[in-house]
């Protein structure tokens, strides 16, 4: 039965037209209407806004082959950012085939590489298809010798598509059938399922999205979690069609989702085993790890009066984004909110824009920060995700910060600024490789907290949008770090500390300083804006005093139009935020990410 | 209790440069027109007895005697302007000769107020006003001569090129005139006019408009001039009546497009559309909002504080709205005066003296909704 089962993904770099392909695909088989709702699979608003997928969603294909046989074809979107890198290995651990999609008009980029890597590693067959083919700039012979070259995969004639148009999806569909193999596995073995990916509905709890690797789960069937022993009973099987569809069972080879009433988000971990209590010692399938939050900011509500409904919508988003982390955190400056845990920067704008948008919070986010590890003198080791909570130089005996491994590909012409941007982010190049005449594949290792920054901006600002680049976190790494503090009016801003590297602190603290100034509107008194280093202040500079600020006129007896001005202008205030008597607006918190350094 | 009464004449000769209020170059072809419009929506308060008269603009003297004259003798016929208290008139250097002077005397008015700004010629090119520096003192001497019982002149701090010595010369010039009042504004940029699109380089920052100001208040104070409102100023007895009513929540109509009225706790505004206004000029309005009492209580609370020396009455305004009424206005108040924002004397509430020309927060914080 399970020989007419494929179970696939599409990988591809962003804007590549994975979402398109698979809209396509849906079409051919009858699932939905042609030129039906555009990307069915991109549910929220925002993922169709940015174009990339952020909650995968699978969902079961019925398709009837040239050969006249039926098939069932298992789409397991996946997500597509750097961020989510371990979610994608794990999506791809459900498949046995991957379609490579790149943009004929690109090229493969550096996401193509690093995912293509992941296929390959986990044993996929790979289906390289070109994209786009109908564009007039389409370089197909490029694209193929690029397969070769850069991945190593021997194409003879790649697929050339246009999603667009469905172009050749129809001979892509059938080379899923003839090349991506029958997913393997025996239903009388003991069970040993992956969890993919989770859902969280509010009726029924998390819904685990799940590929069953051997034996079965049924209604009834008792599970339990390998990474924490929990124990379940099954309320209910299915599979994915257009909406969640009951089954009876879910056996070996197949993908579906399983409801167990489970009602803690956190005890279902992407990439756990679901194994039969009665044989807990069944091995776990291999490459789990908790998801682990690498960059951290402060959210804080502009009014503080805010700060229960600002607790209710991060509960509320967690449910649907496990990978959120967040707990109470006080501010001197800012009162109360959170320090909150993303996977990293994309996944933090895109929790803020949610948060501004679905629950209508104001908010002020401080400046992300990674995890340091810091080694005091006493010997204790700390892990700080809040610049604030660093110790004194005097108690510091060593620090270390997380670093990512880079891959970076560029056209060959931009490689002089990407070095001088590399070595600017404190980056120590690995190798440098040409896969062809025309491009540059860097192999990078940066700390992290230099790449969260701005780094992705000033990359595609030095390349012209040309170069593209993935990363995967790795080991921690001495370095020679400081905290500054900055301080409004001579107090000490806990929510503007920063971290950097010592070597050039002053001049950042300077900019920073400066671009304060620039934010930070005069008072009725003059605001010291001052950067501080373990006590030494190495930048100043003063906000004068506001001298004029006056409605003059009063002709003709237009009172309405003078409370208007006022009450605009009181509008204006809503948006700052006290610190201590200094009115700041809520971007200064975020404002050294536009200092230029 | 006053009732005002204000006439806007939008008619002037050119745009200067700094001015958004409604005015219409050239088109002195349409004053008879629009005489006959005003006294025609002048029929509605045919019972009003008003207290205070204005004439403003635009450059209201571009009507000319004749024009005065016809207006004024419609507004007897119409409208109940039998028992003023104050008639003022708006005129410009360029414009004031001593016919147009006479006919105002003529017709009842005992004050007029002469756009002056500045007795710098360069200064005034530089905005575009069509008159030099010269005109303005002679049409204050002239209006002196001629006998107007009270003589108000406009001044304006922070022009292109101004600086303090500058003012100082223009008040010197103009206090060894005879004058009863000024009125001194810091110029703003207001959105949409040339200035604000293409301010000049040599335009004085915020800090030097603020010390030209003050230079001015203290000169002006050494004068004998009483500064009773934020930007006006008046020798004993001078104080313009009709402004006052408008800083003091009282009532008055407005004529013509784009006048103001408040009457009976009502605000209304004329289309700014001179073709508009004179087609239907008793139905040419472009907004009217009904003010609660709260709102009605805080605006006036805004208004009276702008009185600098008289402020604000809490326990008149209390027994006018009920205590309940202000009770949050009144807690606005007690704070701004703990934060040294305002002044209280046990009666009244008054700008502190340091805050006059930053006094836009203050006032902002007591119109907060309650």
């Amino acid at each position: 039965m399970t020989n007419n089962r494929r179970n696939f993904c599409i990988i591809a770099h962003i804007d590549h037209g994975k979402s398109t392909l698979a809209d396509r695909i849906l079409e051919l088989s009858g699932l939905v209407g042609v030129n039906g709702s555009e990307q069915v699979l991109d549910g929220m608003e925002l993922e169709r806004e940015r174009g990339i997928t952020i909650k995968s969603s699978p969902i079961r294909i019925p398709y009837r082959a040239a050969n006249g046989e039926e098939y069932i074809l298992n789409l397991i979107d996946t997500p597509g950012h750097v961020d989510f890198n371990y979610e994608v290995s794990r999506s791809l651990r459900a498949c046995e085939g991957a379609i490579l999609l790149v943009d004929a008009t690109q090229g493969v980029q550096a996401q193509t590489v690093a995912n293509a890597y992941r296929a390959i590693d986990a044993g996929l067959e790979i289906i390289p298809v070109i994209n786009k083919i109908d564009m007039p700039a389409a370089m197909i012979d490029d694209c193929c010798l690029q397969f070769d070259d850069i991945l190593g995969i021997a194409v003879d004639a790649a697929l050339t598509i246009s999603a667009k148009k469905g172009t050749g999806v129809p001979e892509l569909l059938e080379d899923i059938i003839t090349k991506v193999p029958p997913p393997q596995g025996n239903q009388d073995a003991p069970l040993k399922s992956l969890i993919f990916d989770s859902q969280y509905d509010p009726y029924r709890g998390v819904i685990m999205h799940v590929r069953v690797f051997s034996g079965s789960i049924k209604a009834g069937d008792r599970i339990m979690l390998k990474s924490n022993g929990k124990t379940y009973e099954v309320e209910e099987v299915g599979y994915f069609g257009l909406r969640l569809m009951p089954c009876e069972i879910l056996a070996a080879g197949e993908v579906g989702y399983v409801s167990a009433m489970v009602r803690t988000v956190a005890d279902i971990n992407v990439g756990d085993t679901i194994v039969s209590p009665d044989l807990p010692q069944t091995e776990a399938i291999s490459g789990f790890r908790r998801s682990q939050p690498v960059v951290f900011c402060g959210l804080y509500p502009t009014d503080s009066n805010d700060y229960v409904k600002l607790r209710v919508a991060l509960e509320k988003l967690q449910l649907n984004d496990s990978s959120i982390v967040f707990e109470k955190e006080s501010s001197a400056a800012l009162g109360n909110g959170f320090r909150v845990g993303f996977l990293g920067m994309l996944h933090m704008d895109i929790t803020l824009e949610r948060l501004r948008r679905e629950y209508e919070q104001e908010l002020i986010a401080t400046l992300p920060s990674v995890v340091y590890k810091v080694t005091t003198t006493k010997g204790q080791m700390l892990h700080i995700d809040n610049p604030s909570k660093f110790p004194t130089p005097q108690e510091i005996e060593h620090i270390e910060e997380p670093m990512v491994r880079a891959h970076l590909m560029t056209p060959t012409e931009f490689v002089g600024p990407c070095m001088e941007l590399a070595k600017s982010k404190r980056g120590i190049m690995i190798a440098m490789e040409h896969p062809d005449q025309r491009r540059t594949l860097f192999t990078f290792d940066f700390p992290l907290a230099e790449i969260i920054v701005d780094f992705h901006d000033r990359l595609k600002s030095t390349t012209k949008g040309y170069a593209s680049m993935d990363y995967e976190m790795a080991a921690y790494h001495a370095a020679d770090l400081v905290k500054v503090d900055i301080l409004i009016n001579g107090d000490p801003v806990d929510a503007l500390s920063y971290v950097c590297v010592r070597q050039g602190a002053p001049a950042r603290g300077r900019a920073l300083i400066a671009k304060l100034r620039e934010l930070i509107p005069r008072q009725q008194f003059r605001v010291p804006l001052q950067a501080a280093i373990g006590g030494n202040i190495v930048a100043r500079e003063d906000i004068p005093a506001i001298r004029k600020d006056v409605l003059a006129k009063c002709y003709g007896g237009d009172v309405t139009r003078k409370r208007k001005l006022l009450e605009k202008q009181k509008e204006g205030k809503k948006r700052m935020k006290m610190v201590g008597s200094v009115e700041v607006p809520q971007e200064a918190f975020f404002s050294l990410l536009k200092v230029d350094q | 209790m006053t009732t005002g009464l204000y006439v806007h004449l939008p008619f002037c000769a050119s745009k200067c440069s700094y001015c958004d209020f409604y005015s219409v170059p050239g088109r002195l072809d349409l004053v008879d027109a629009y005489v006959r419009a005003l006294l025609k929506e002048v029929r509605q308060y045919a019972g009003l007895p008003f207290t205070t008269l204005y004439l403003g603009g635009g450059t209201p003297s571009l009507i000319g005697p004749d024009g005065l004259r016809k207006l004024m003798k419609g507004l007897r016929r119409t409208a109940n302007v039998s028992a003023l208290q104050e008639a003022t008139l708006e005129v410009n250097p360029e414009s004031a000769s001593a016919e147009f002077f006479q006919a105002a005397l003529d017709n009842g008015f005992g004050r007029v107020s002469i756009g002056v700004q500045t007795m710098v010629d360069t200064e005034l090119r530089s905005v575009g006003r069509a008159h030099t520096a010269l005109q303005g003192a002679e049409a204050v001497m002239r209006a002196s001569a001629l006998g107007f019982s009270s003589i108000s002149v406009d001044l304006i701090a922070g022009l292109p090129g101004q600086n303090q010595q500058s003012l100082r010369r223009s008040l010197d010039g103009l206090l060894s005139l005879h004058i009863d009042h000024l009125s001194l504004y810091c110029l703003s940029l207001e959105p949409g006019t040339p200035l604000a699109d293409q301010p000049p380089a040599n335009l004085p920052s915020e800090n030097k408009q603020a010390d030209m100001f003050q230079m001015a208040r203290d000169m002006l104070a050494a004068a004998g001039f009483e500064h009773y409102e934020i930007s006006n100023f008046a020798r004993s007895g001078h104080q313009c009546v009709h402004n006052l009513n408008y800083w003091r929540g009282g009532d008055y109509a407005g004529l013509g497009a784009s006048a103001s009225s408040h009457l009976q706790g009502r605000r209304y505004k004329n289309l700014s559309d001179l073709q508009a206004y004179m087609r239907r000029p008793a139905a040419a309005i472009e907004s009217s909002e009904e003010l609660g009492a709260g709102t009605k209580a805080a605006e006036e609370a805004m208004l009276r504080l702008r009185l600098i020396q008289e402020g604000l009455d809490v326990g008149d305004l209390a027994a006018r709205f009920g205590h309940d009424r202000i009770q949050c206005l009144s807690d606005r108040l007690s704070s701004l005066a703990r934060e040294n924002a305002l002044i209280f004397d046990g009666t009244s509430y008054r700008l502190h003296p340091s805050r006059v020309l930053t006094s836009n927060p203050i006032l902002a914080a007591v119109l907060e909704e309650a």
